[in-house]
């Protein structure tokens, strides 16, 4: 067992945990924070996308052990005082999601986006490339893009 | 999908990691394909050495040499290519990567040592004639990119030793990548990378690699022998360069000997090579044209 | 717009679905959307249970073969494990139920785990429960299992004939059906044009984002209480019951946020048996939280058919009898094996041809059991029709939109009873077939064809599909639940046995209450997924909660207020009772709907809604080039034009049409469950099952016409699942115009870069 330091939406959360355990499980467990989920555990569906010191990355293909000391931000820190995010709102105004189970994902690989390299929103090609990393079965994508251009202030089509 | 048990150790120097090594841990760098197969449980090793902590590790530094990449270089770094044909054609192959999320992480070494027959760089690693710094507790060795990739999977790296360092060689010339796969979230099927040296408006030298066209990454010797002497850039001219691509194309094709997979035979394959060999070669030849000739607003074929 | 005809504007809530410009409401869309956006969202992995076991199942490696061992005593030493049980620990041992009365069944048993033989590679073998999944697959690690292999089977032709036998009873044709009266060869052989088409519907993985997931908690007094992500709780409700030999009060089903399901979360799997078992058994919580990798493998597939199609007709294009022959894999069980006789049905499509006959045979083989998945038997008609049509019309040198409107059955002849058993309620298919042709420039695109095959350039294809589809489901699932409550404090509940896992019935059902009863939105809650809270319920599958759903609710809330107007005339002693804006008046007097229920007790009306299927249709269009060296399908251009009837809530069905294109153009252009000769299922992850990225999704027109629904108050079909009818044929067509490859055998889904090549090599 390791005792594992991590920096979670501003807030410390020490867990002892088996270097095997995966960052999403300890998210979703030890520290109670379920809106990260898990669609594959191959990296490939994005369900499981957080920020690691403010970049995407795949909580599924990263252990715990390896974020100690690290700075994370899931969904549930996103909304702030009481008022949602931007991307927050458009997702829901341009109907980006029905089922929910991508939706955090892509809200964090935007916002990892929004925080590292927010030129590519002004780029329907490098916008397109940038959302490729995500899966979504329910919308077509087509609420997803019209949300993202949105809360970048750009046209939605 | 949960991987087994194993021990864990984070160490910040090199030869605390060269030393669990020898004793039988397995790297971790990037993590994004061997997480991913102790998911599946394929591979179950019984301690892992996490090498992000070892800052020595983590550079990209050019030189008069050309470009020495050390372990923990992730794909992402490679995407603002740095200046030169070199930079052009490692952007080009690293935007081909996964996708953004899996590029932060990932590495290029971590990369050249699980040596999937479709990986981007182990092909690229050969187009550029790299040379591959083995290191162990015991000792540190060099291996040229063509003599390190074996098989599926299979490379010139002992198990007690790290991949620490690839160094490319300068590229004077021009370069091209092309890549076909069936969707954006799949591994290419095959991919041809392709570095020309040039002078006086001539190849000098060509190399020529297919990711995906056999059990490991190939150079087609054959149609790179073929394009010596080939005048390209502004400097040629007529539909000879045409027919000199289409040629070296076919001949990547009788080179290849692809892994049939569901949805790709090896004839299939075969014939894609030689259409990405063609088009690579045709785009390192935009490339040089860009270079002799760059634009007026100064924008240079980067 | 071509507006609807003057019927349809007579019907109350009909909205033009172009001209339909209501302002986006500030604040969120949808009700779910606050908490699904900021990870709130509470899906079965997320409840949390203390004490809760994870299961972990070892499934059989081999295809086919008698089960001779499996040892578990290896999980004995595993740090973290609880138990391990094979089918002889477990008793009683639990079987699948049958869905609905079948003879496919007798004699064949479906047990939760292996016991005799094992029938696909995949099928459960034994339960592993640990203290967390990560144990639980420790142990699983140590069970050993000996199986003596026997030929397998995966392809349903071959084994429709095969000496080797799934089971010991009868063969491994399950059962043959046919649909229509079978034509008499004479036809064919006089006809002036017969075409044939031979067509492969490869199986699909359903892929919802959220794999299944099923949590089993006692509740102490030998009851279970059961959270599960699945389409028709009272369903799962009823099959547990019985197989756990719970009375009805004893079980409690719900289903919490679910992550999707597409038709394939609607049935008791044998995992949910298993674990609910052993949580009664251990009086321990246990959950199962399916993992992708056996959700691609060992979960449902969808689709899998072979079909053989004729189609006669003279020489002006007039189509007089088709034959289609459906050879469908249901896999190692024939227990939920009934999709395909949706096939059948079906095989009229949009034409008054007068001959029909559709034999359908229901064939086992060893691989994972298909089942229902988006469209559910009916792409697979429309594919086999809409090819074949095609073919006709290349043979006759026919424009297909042409041929199509030669055939098409004509508004005036609804109700139009097909020869294959269907009674169509309601359709104006040219005008679809119009609109998708003026949309898509079908005149425009033709020229640039042209011009481009008279300087041999691009290859360019056009391709059109006219579907008819079926919604609400058939005999024996036609009811829906509803019912509206009024509580003193004016609060307004409205209770409905549909289950959205992801439709957006949360918000779309309280606003249409709401309307209804002239209150505002925010004052009526939806109860849905609940046993215990909605006595009755059928479910959400087959496009049917508006239809079905959404009428019960609407007569209900009318059930309710005829009561309060029968409350009101006796309280008031008049007669003259009116209702608006909420309120009741007689007279000098009004009473809101909180103030009766408070004079009076709860307010309620019910309404158990037994419908009719009803048949929306269509017109998709596609325009493609494919690049003849590598193969690759580039869409230019998808027009999708829908007639779901009167649309309740537009924003909604966009969203639903845009996601079922998307998983059309799946199968046509990506993904696949192939099987090697040892019936190995040849993928293992979404690395080789290929889902379509936002990248692969082409320029999408939707247009919409109305043909309003005579059946039922608010003129709704059901909406949902066309794009996944209409797509594949309409790129698969348009694939074969753009190659010349109509007649080539090797055009089948998925149209990969290599099957495109040899179909282009084959054609030249």
């Amino acid at each position: 067992m390791s005792a594992v330091s991590l920096r979670v939406n501003g807030a410390e959360h020490a867990v002892d945990v088996e270097p095997r355990r995966l960052l999403a499980d300890v998210l979703r467990e030890e520290c109670g924070l379920t809106g990260t989920k898990l669609g594959c555990e191959h990296g490939v569906c994005g369900s499981c996308t957080v920020l690691l010191d403010g970049q995407a990355v795949r909580s599924c293909l990263l252990l715990a052990v390896q974020c100690h000391g690290r700075e994370i931000s899931t969904v549930e820190g996103l909304a702030a005082d009481g008022e949602l995010h931007p991307l927050q709102e458009a997702f829901s105004a341009e109907h980006g999601l029905q089922c929910g189970f991508c939706t955090a994902g892509f809200l964090m690989l935007a916002e990892g986006a929004r925080r590292t390299e927010p030129e590519v929103f002004a780029d329907p090609e490098q916008l397109t490339q940038l959302l490729t990393s995500n899966l979504c079965r329910c919308t077509g994508y087509h609420g997803i893009v019209r949300a993202v251009r949105r809360a970048a202030g750009q046209e939605p089509e | 999908m949960k991987p087994p048990r194993f021990d864990y150790t984070a160490p910040t120097a090199l030869p605390e990691a060269l030393r669990a090594l020898g004793e039988g841990a397995c790297p971790l760098a990037g993590g994004q394909s061997l997480v991913l197969e102790m998911h599946y449980r394929r591979q179950r090793p019984s301690a892992l050495v996490d090498l992000n902590g070892i800052a020595e590790l983590d550079h990209i530094t050019a030189g008069d040499d050309g470009l020495r990449v050390g372990a923990l270089a992730r794909h992402r770094a490679f995407e603002q290519p740095v200046a030169g044909p070199l930079g052009r054609l490692l952007s080009r192959a690293a935007v081909h990567i996964a996708h953004p999320p899996v590029r932060n992480r990932g590495t290029m070494l971590g990369s050249l040592a699980w040596a999937n027959p479709a990986s981007e760089w182990p092909a690229v690693a050969l187009a550029l004639q790299a040379e591959l710094t083995l290191a162990s507790a015991s000792a540190t060795r060099t291996v040229p990119a063509e003599e390190f990739f074996r098989g599926p999977h299979t490379t010139a790296r002992r198990p007690d030793e790290l991949l620490v360092e690839a160094r490319f060689p300068a590229l004077e010339g021009a370069a091209g990548f092309v890549e076909h796969r069936r969707t954006h979230a799949s591994f290419a099927q095959v991919a041809a990378a392709v570095a020309l040296t040039v002078r006086g408006g001539a190849v000098r030298q060509a190399r020529i690699a297919l990711a995906g066209a056999a059990d490991r990454p190939i150079r087609v010797r054959a149609a790179e022998q073929h394009l010596v002497g080939l005048e390209v850039g502004r400097v040629a001219g007529g539909g000879s360069d045409e027919d000199a691509f289409r040629r070296a194309g076919e001949l990547a094709a009788a080179a290849a000997d692809p892994i049939p997979e569901p949805h790709g035979s090896a004839e299939h394959k075969r014939q894609v090579a030689a259409v990405l060999v063609r088009r690579a070669l045709q785009q390192a030849h935009q490339d040089q044209a860009d270079q002799d000739q760059p634009h007026q607003d100064g924008a240079c074929g980067t | 717009m071509h507006r609807a005809a003057a019927r349809a504007d007579q019907h109350p809530g009909y909205a033009d679905p172009v001209n339909d410009s209501a302002p986006a409401p500030r604040g969120l869309l949808r009700r779910e959307d606050l908490r699904l956006t900021t990870g709130a969202g509470r899906y079965v992995a997320d409840v949390a249970v203390p004490g809760c076991l994870d299961a972990a199942f070892v499934r059989s490696e081999v295809a086919h073969g008698r089960l001779l061992d499996v040892d578990t005593s290896g999980c004995a030493e595993v740090r973290g494990v609880v138990g391990a049980w094979s089918a002889a620990d477990l008793d009683p041992l639990p079987e699948v139920p049958a869905f609905g009365p079948s003879g496919a069944t007798r004699g064949r048993r479906w047990s939760a785990l292996a016991d005799d033989r094992v029938r696909y590679a995949g099928q459960p073998v034994a339960a592993v429960l640990g203290d967390d999944r990560y144990t639980a697959e420790d142990g699983a690690d140590e069970v050993a299992v000996r199986v003596a292999e026997l030929p397998a089977l995966v392809d349903p032709t071959e084994a429709a004939d095969s000496d080797t036998r799934l089971f010991d009873t009868g063969g491994n044709v399950a059962a043959e059906v046919d649909f229509g009266e079978p034509v008499d060869e004479e036809v064919f052989r006089r006809a002036p044009v017969v075409v044939a088409g031979e067509y492969r519907q490869q199986r699909l993985a359903p892929t919802s984002m959220e794999p299944r997931a099923f949590l089993a908690v006692p509740d102490g007094r030998g009851g279970l209480q059961v959270w599960c992500s699945h389409q028709a709780p009272h369903r799962l409700h009823r099959e547990l019951a019985a197989a756990l030999q719970l009375g009805h009060d004893q079980l409690r089903v719900q289903v919490p946020d679910s992550g999707g399901a597409f038709g394939a979360k609607s049935a008791t799997f044998p995992e949910y048996l298993v674990v609910a078992q052993l949580a009664l058994q251990r009086q321990r919580p246990v959950r199962w939280i399916e993992d992708r990798a056996e959700a691609l493998v060992a979960a449902t597939h969808g689709r899998g058919q072979n079909q053989r199609v004729q189609l006669a007709a003279d020489e002006s294009g007039r189509m007089l009898a088709m034959r289609v022959e459906v050879d469908a894999d249901i896999g190692g069980f024939p227990h939920i094996g009934f999709v395909p006789n949706q096939t059948g049905l079906a095989a009229t499509g949009a034409y008054r041809t007068p001959q029909v006959h559709a034999r359908v045979r229901l064939v086992l083989t060893s691989t994972a059991p298909t089942y229902a998945y988006r469209g559910a038997g009916r792409p697979e008609a429309a594919y086999a029709v809409e090819r074949t049509v095609d073919k006709l019309a290349h043979r006759l040198g026919l424009d297909p939109a042409e041929l199509r409107r030669r055939n098409f059955i004509a508004p005036e002849q609804f109700p139009y009873g097909t020869p294959t058993g269907r009674l169509y309620d309601s359709g104006e298919y040219e005008r679809a077939l119009d609109l998708a042709l003026s949309e898509l420039d079908y005149d425009g695109w033709r020229a640039e064809q042209a011009r481009e095959r008279a300087k041999g350039g691009r290859a360019l294809g056009i391709g059109l599909c006219s579907y008819v589809e079926r919604s609400g489901a058939d005999r024996g699932m036609t009811q829906e639940y509803g019912a509206v409550e009024v509580a003193a404090t004016g609060a307004v509940t409205a209770l409905s046995g549909s289950c959205s896992t992801g439709q957006s019935h949360e918000t779309v059902f309280p606003r249409m209450v709401a309307e209804q009863l002239e209150v505002p939105e925010d004052r009526v809650q939806l109860q849905q997924r609940d046993t215990a809270e909605v006595p009755h319920g059928t479910g959400t599958f087959a496009s049917r909660s508006m239809q079905l759903g959404g009428t019960a609710l609407r007569r209900a809330t009318d059930a309710l207020l005829d009561e309060g107007r029968r409350r009101v005339a006796e309280l008031s002693g008049s007669d003259e009772v009116s209702y608006g804006a909420g309120a009741f008046r007689a007279g000098e007097r009004a009473w809101t709907l909180g103030e009766l229920a408070a004079e009076t007790g709860k307010l309620r009306g019910e309404d158990l809604h037994e419908g009719v299927p009803a048949f929306p249709f269509g017109c998709y269009a596609a325009v493609v080039e494919v690049d003849r060296e590598l193969g690759d399908v580039q869409v230019l251009k998808l027009v999708a034009v829908d007639d779901y009837g009167v649309v309740v809530d537009p924003v909604v069905v966009d969203g639903q049409t845009r996601g079922s294109i998307a998983q059309g153009l799946g199968q046509a252009l990506y993904e696949g469950v192939p099987y090697d000769e040892h019936g190995q299922p040849r993928i293992s992850g979404l690395l080789d099952y290929l889902l379509p990225t936002v990248a692969e999704i082409p320029r999408t027109h939707l247009r919409e016409t109305c043909t309003p629904n005579p059946n039922t108050p608010l003129g709704a079909k059901g909406a949902g699942e066309a794009g996944c009818i209409g797509v594949p044929p309409a790129l698969v067509n348009a694939v074969a115009d753009a190659l010349g490859a109509h007649d080539e055998p090797q055009l089948q889904m998925p149209l990969t870069p290599e099957t495109c090549r040899r179909a282009a090599e084959g054609a030249r």
